[in-house]
């Protein structure tokens, strides 16, 4: 068996007008890059708040490296993120971290030398400036990311959950993020995020967990998500207006299923049934100039389109980005 | 245990460090001391001024008790009256011109001796300091004392022998009588007990909202879920509410500690300087009535106010964190809070009928109802012996309060924590409480 980091089984969380969370299992293998994919409201900050045992579940276990999530000691080797970030203003950035260090069980010296490591390397400290003496309201957005950022990861933790880690992160900011991940992982930590943009989501995660309306929609590594439905993409490009002729070839629903304008080129997927040579034999013969036709791996996005649209959760899904 | 103490250094650290905090614990003392000693010092200010023996006497009496009266009022002052001997009919005119003398500003009155005076009835002052208590006082005992004199002299006692006789100072001493035995009281005893009970009710409310503000900002700046993806929402608010009242502690121990320092050592300074002359006596005997009030605080009234504040403390600043888990802003918070804010309003608006009237069922009452105890029990303790059982009752329904305030907040603090948008109403309040 595949050592977890993180083992949810049947868990389901009911509020008094809806159900958040509804019989979901999930597991994440220790060292994995796990995202958490879903339309905004699916039930991924819910479900991230269960694990870290802010909020309980109404049903189902959740187990961190093998013990309940509850046991003393287990959310010490957690480090969070949550989605609206957020530290105390008025509060002297050593004093801030220093105090998050301690919530995790780490104080002291060594508490200290960590906070001076963390803020060398985040450029908090310079030869020129140091921060760590100022106040945290003093600090631009970026620099305060930045100290929640070392707040999150202080005590070393071995499970990194982070909730829409890229919201309202400048591109520095962004791709600093990204290294750090894939140092973590380097390192054999386990990262778990939540995002609803799936450009980074296929960039980063290992695996992936596509969840709506509070249920999983399909979950597995990203590779295998892709192959499962590779084949049934085709993208394709004339060179001017495709003429009339053409025009009905993409609106035959027993050939194309469905049709992704991307400006450059078309993204069509297939119809149950129908093949890419045929769907090219007869551009061909409707005397398309095709610059391009391609049989691609979907993406990502697309897959979640196809999925979470045929749940029905459209609406969600008017903030992708 | 380790990550409930970090959450009560950094509450405790963050308040003390302020400077805000270390100017009003230093300044509080000095506020104090020029809210209560300050006009007690004026009232006991007996001295009469010396223009109040520039008058003219309008001596009718034919006994030359003008002249006794002027040296009566001549003993301790520069300033010499002007005495005028008239026969009886002539009175009106003299008044009249006295007047003059008054509205020209070179006198302050005039004093008229005639035989009501004699017989020892009356006497009459007109003059523009009729108000001044000192200067009236000193005019009364000036005449009753020159009259006094001039019949012993008509009895035959020789002058020397009158003064010698005259001559002497009482002082009161003032005991009360309780079921707890002797006790000396005085202005002090009242003054403490007030002071005891304003100083409790600025303290809880000064807190509780400290309190408030403190989980508001944890929500607003969304530090709350950091923090209790680390702890339990439970130990989160049992380290802020015992940090802040440490440093509640700190600040109350500063201000007793010096205000008692200044009560033993600068006060009497201040009271001697400000004293001089004939009145230094009942002035002296003042301000050692308000001191003796003092040691009347006994270990058991320490004890017992320690308890209520705690108390207090606890239940209002629960309180105070369940309104503010539930609001989304510090100006939400203030309509929010007012309910809360109302319960302490109400005990402070009653600390003075129950000061004037310790003893009285409405006394008994609101020193028994669980909000308003922590402040109304203290002050009647220090103003009278209350009974045993009313106090044991009032500690007993306090610590019940709390528990009940604890259990509550703990629910709703739990569920608001991370709720934001619209407040919730009282209903959806109750379902909070079952969420847990």
């Amino acid at each position: 068996m595949v050592d977890l980091a993180i083992d949810i089984r049947g868990v389901t969380k009911r509020y008094a007008e809806h159900v958040a969370v509804r019989d979901l299992s999930l597991q994440v293998p220790r060292g994995a890059v796990y995202g958490l994919l879903g339309p905004n409201g699916a039930g991924k900050t819910t479900t991230i708040r269960m694990i870290l045992d802010i909020i309980a579940p109404d049903e189902g276990t959740i187990t961190l490296f093998g013990k309940r999530h509850t046991d003393t000691g287990v959310l010490d080797r957690v480090g969070y993120l949550p989605e609206e970030r957020g530290l105390y203003k008025k509060m002297k950035v050593r004093d801030v971290l220093k105090f998050l260090a301690e919530l995790k069980g780490i104080d002291g010296s060594e508490a200290e030398r960590r906070i001076e490591a963390w803020m060398e390397r985040m450029s908090l400290k310079t030869v020129d400036k140091d921060w760590g003496n100022s106040k945290v309201d003093e600090l631009s957005r970026g620099m305060q990311q930045k100290v929640q950022f070392i707040g999150t990861l202080i005590h070393d933790p071995d499970l990194v959950i982070l909730d829409e880690p890229f919201s309202g992160l400048d591109p520095i900011n962004a791709q600093a993020l990204k290294d750090t991940v894939v140092e973590l992982k380097a390192r054999g930590k386990t990262v778990i995020f939540s995002t609803h943009i799936m450009d980074n989501a296929e960039k980063l995660c290992d695996s992936i967990c596509i969840i709506a309306q509070g249920q999983k929609v399909l979950d597995g590594a990203v590779s295998d998500v892709k192959a499962a439905h590779a084949g049934r993409t085709v993208a394709v490009s004339f060179d001017g207006a495709p003429g009339s002729a053409v025009d009905a070839i993409l609106r035959d629903t027993t050939l194309i299923a469905s049709m992704d304008d991307q400006n450059r080129f078309l993204e069509l997927e297939l119809a149950d049934g129908a093949s890419s040579s045929e769907l090219l034999q007869r551009l061909v013969h409707a005397g398309a100039s095709l610059q391009r036709f391609e049989r691609v791996q979907p993406s990502l996005h697309r897959i979640f389109l196809e999925k979470v649209g045929a749940t029905g959760v459209e609406a969600g899904m008017s903030g992708h980005g | 245990m380790g990550k409930l103490k970090a959450i009560i250094r950094r509450e405790y650290l963050e308040r003390v460090r302020t400077k805000w905090f270390v100017i009003a614990t230093l300044l509080g003392p000095l506020l104090f001391l020029a809210m209560t000693v300050i006009p007690v010092l004026f009232v006991s200010r007996t001295k009469a001024s010396p223009s109040s023996s520039n008058i003219t006497i309008i001596d009718a009496t034919g006994a030359a008790l003008g002249k006794r009266v002027a040296q009566a009022l001549q003993d301790t002052v520069a300033v010499k009256p002007v005495v005028t001997t008239v026969p009886l009919q002539e009175i009106a005119a003299a008044e009249s011109l006295a007047t003059k003398a008054i509205i020209a500003e070179q006198r302050q009155g005039y004093l008229i001796l005639d035989t009501a005076t004699m017989s020892g009835r009356a006497a009459r002052y007109t003059g523009r300091n009729t108000s001044t208590v000192p200067d009236m006082r000193r005019m009364d005992d000036a005449v009753q004392k020159a009259l006094l004199e001039l019949r012993l002299e008509g009895a035959g006692i020789s002058a020397a022998r009158i003064d010698s006789l005259t001559k002497f100072n009482v002082q009161l001493d003032k005991t009360q009588l309780s079921s707890k035995g002797r006790e000396k009281s005085g202005v002090g005893g009242a003054i403490v007990g007030l002071l005891v009970a304003f100083l409790l009710y600025i303290v809880l409310l000064l807190y509780g909202q400290t309190v408030l503000r403190s989980v508001i900002e944890e929500k607003t700046t969304r530090v709350a879920e950091v923090v209790i993806s680390s702890v339990r929402p439970e130990i989160l608010l049992a380290g802020k509410i015992i940090g802040i009242g440490a440093v509640a502690m700190t600040q109350l121990g500063v201000w007793i500690g010096s205000s008692a320092w200044l009560g033993a050592n600068v006060v009497p300074m201040l009271v001697k300087r400000s004293v001089t002359g004939d009145n230094a006596a009942a002035s002296a005997r003042t301000s050692s009535e308000l001191m003796s009030g003092l040691p009347s605080f006994s270990f058991g009234l320490i004890g017992a106010v320690l308890f209520f504040f705690v108390a207090g403390y606890v239940f209002y600043s629960c309180l105070y964190a369940a309104v503010g888990s539930t609001v989304n802003s510090e100006s939400e918070a203030q309509q929010a809070a007012t309910p809360v804010a109302m319960l302490l309003i109400v005990s402070a608006i009653f600390i003075q009928p129950v000061a004037l009237a310790p003893q009285s069922t409405l006394a008994s009452v609101m020193s028994m109802l669980p909000f308003a105890a922590p402040i109304m029990m203290p002050m009647r303790m220090s103003l009278i012996a209350v009974p045993a059982w009313e106090i044991a009752v009032s500690m007993i329904g306090m610590v019940v309060a709390c528990l009940a305030a604890i259990w509550f907040s703990a629910r709703i603090y739990r569920v608001g924590l991370l709720m934001y948008g619209k407040r919730p109403t009282v209903r959806e309040l109750f379902k909070w409480l079952r969420y847990a």
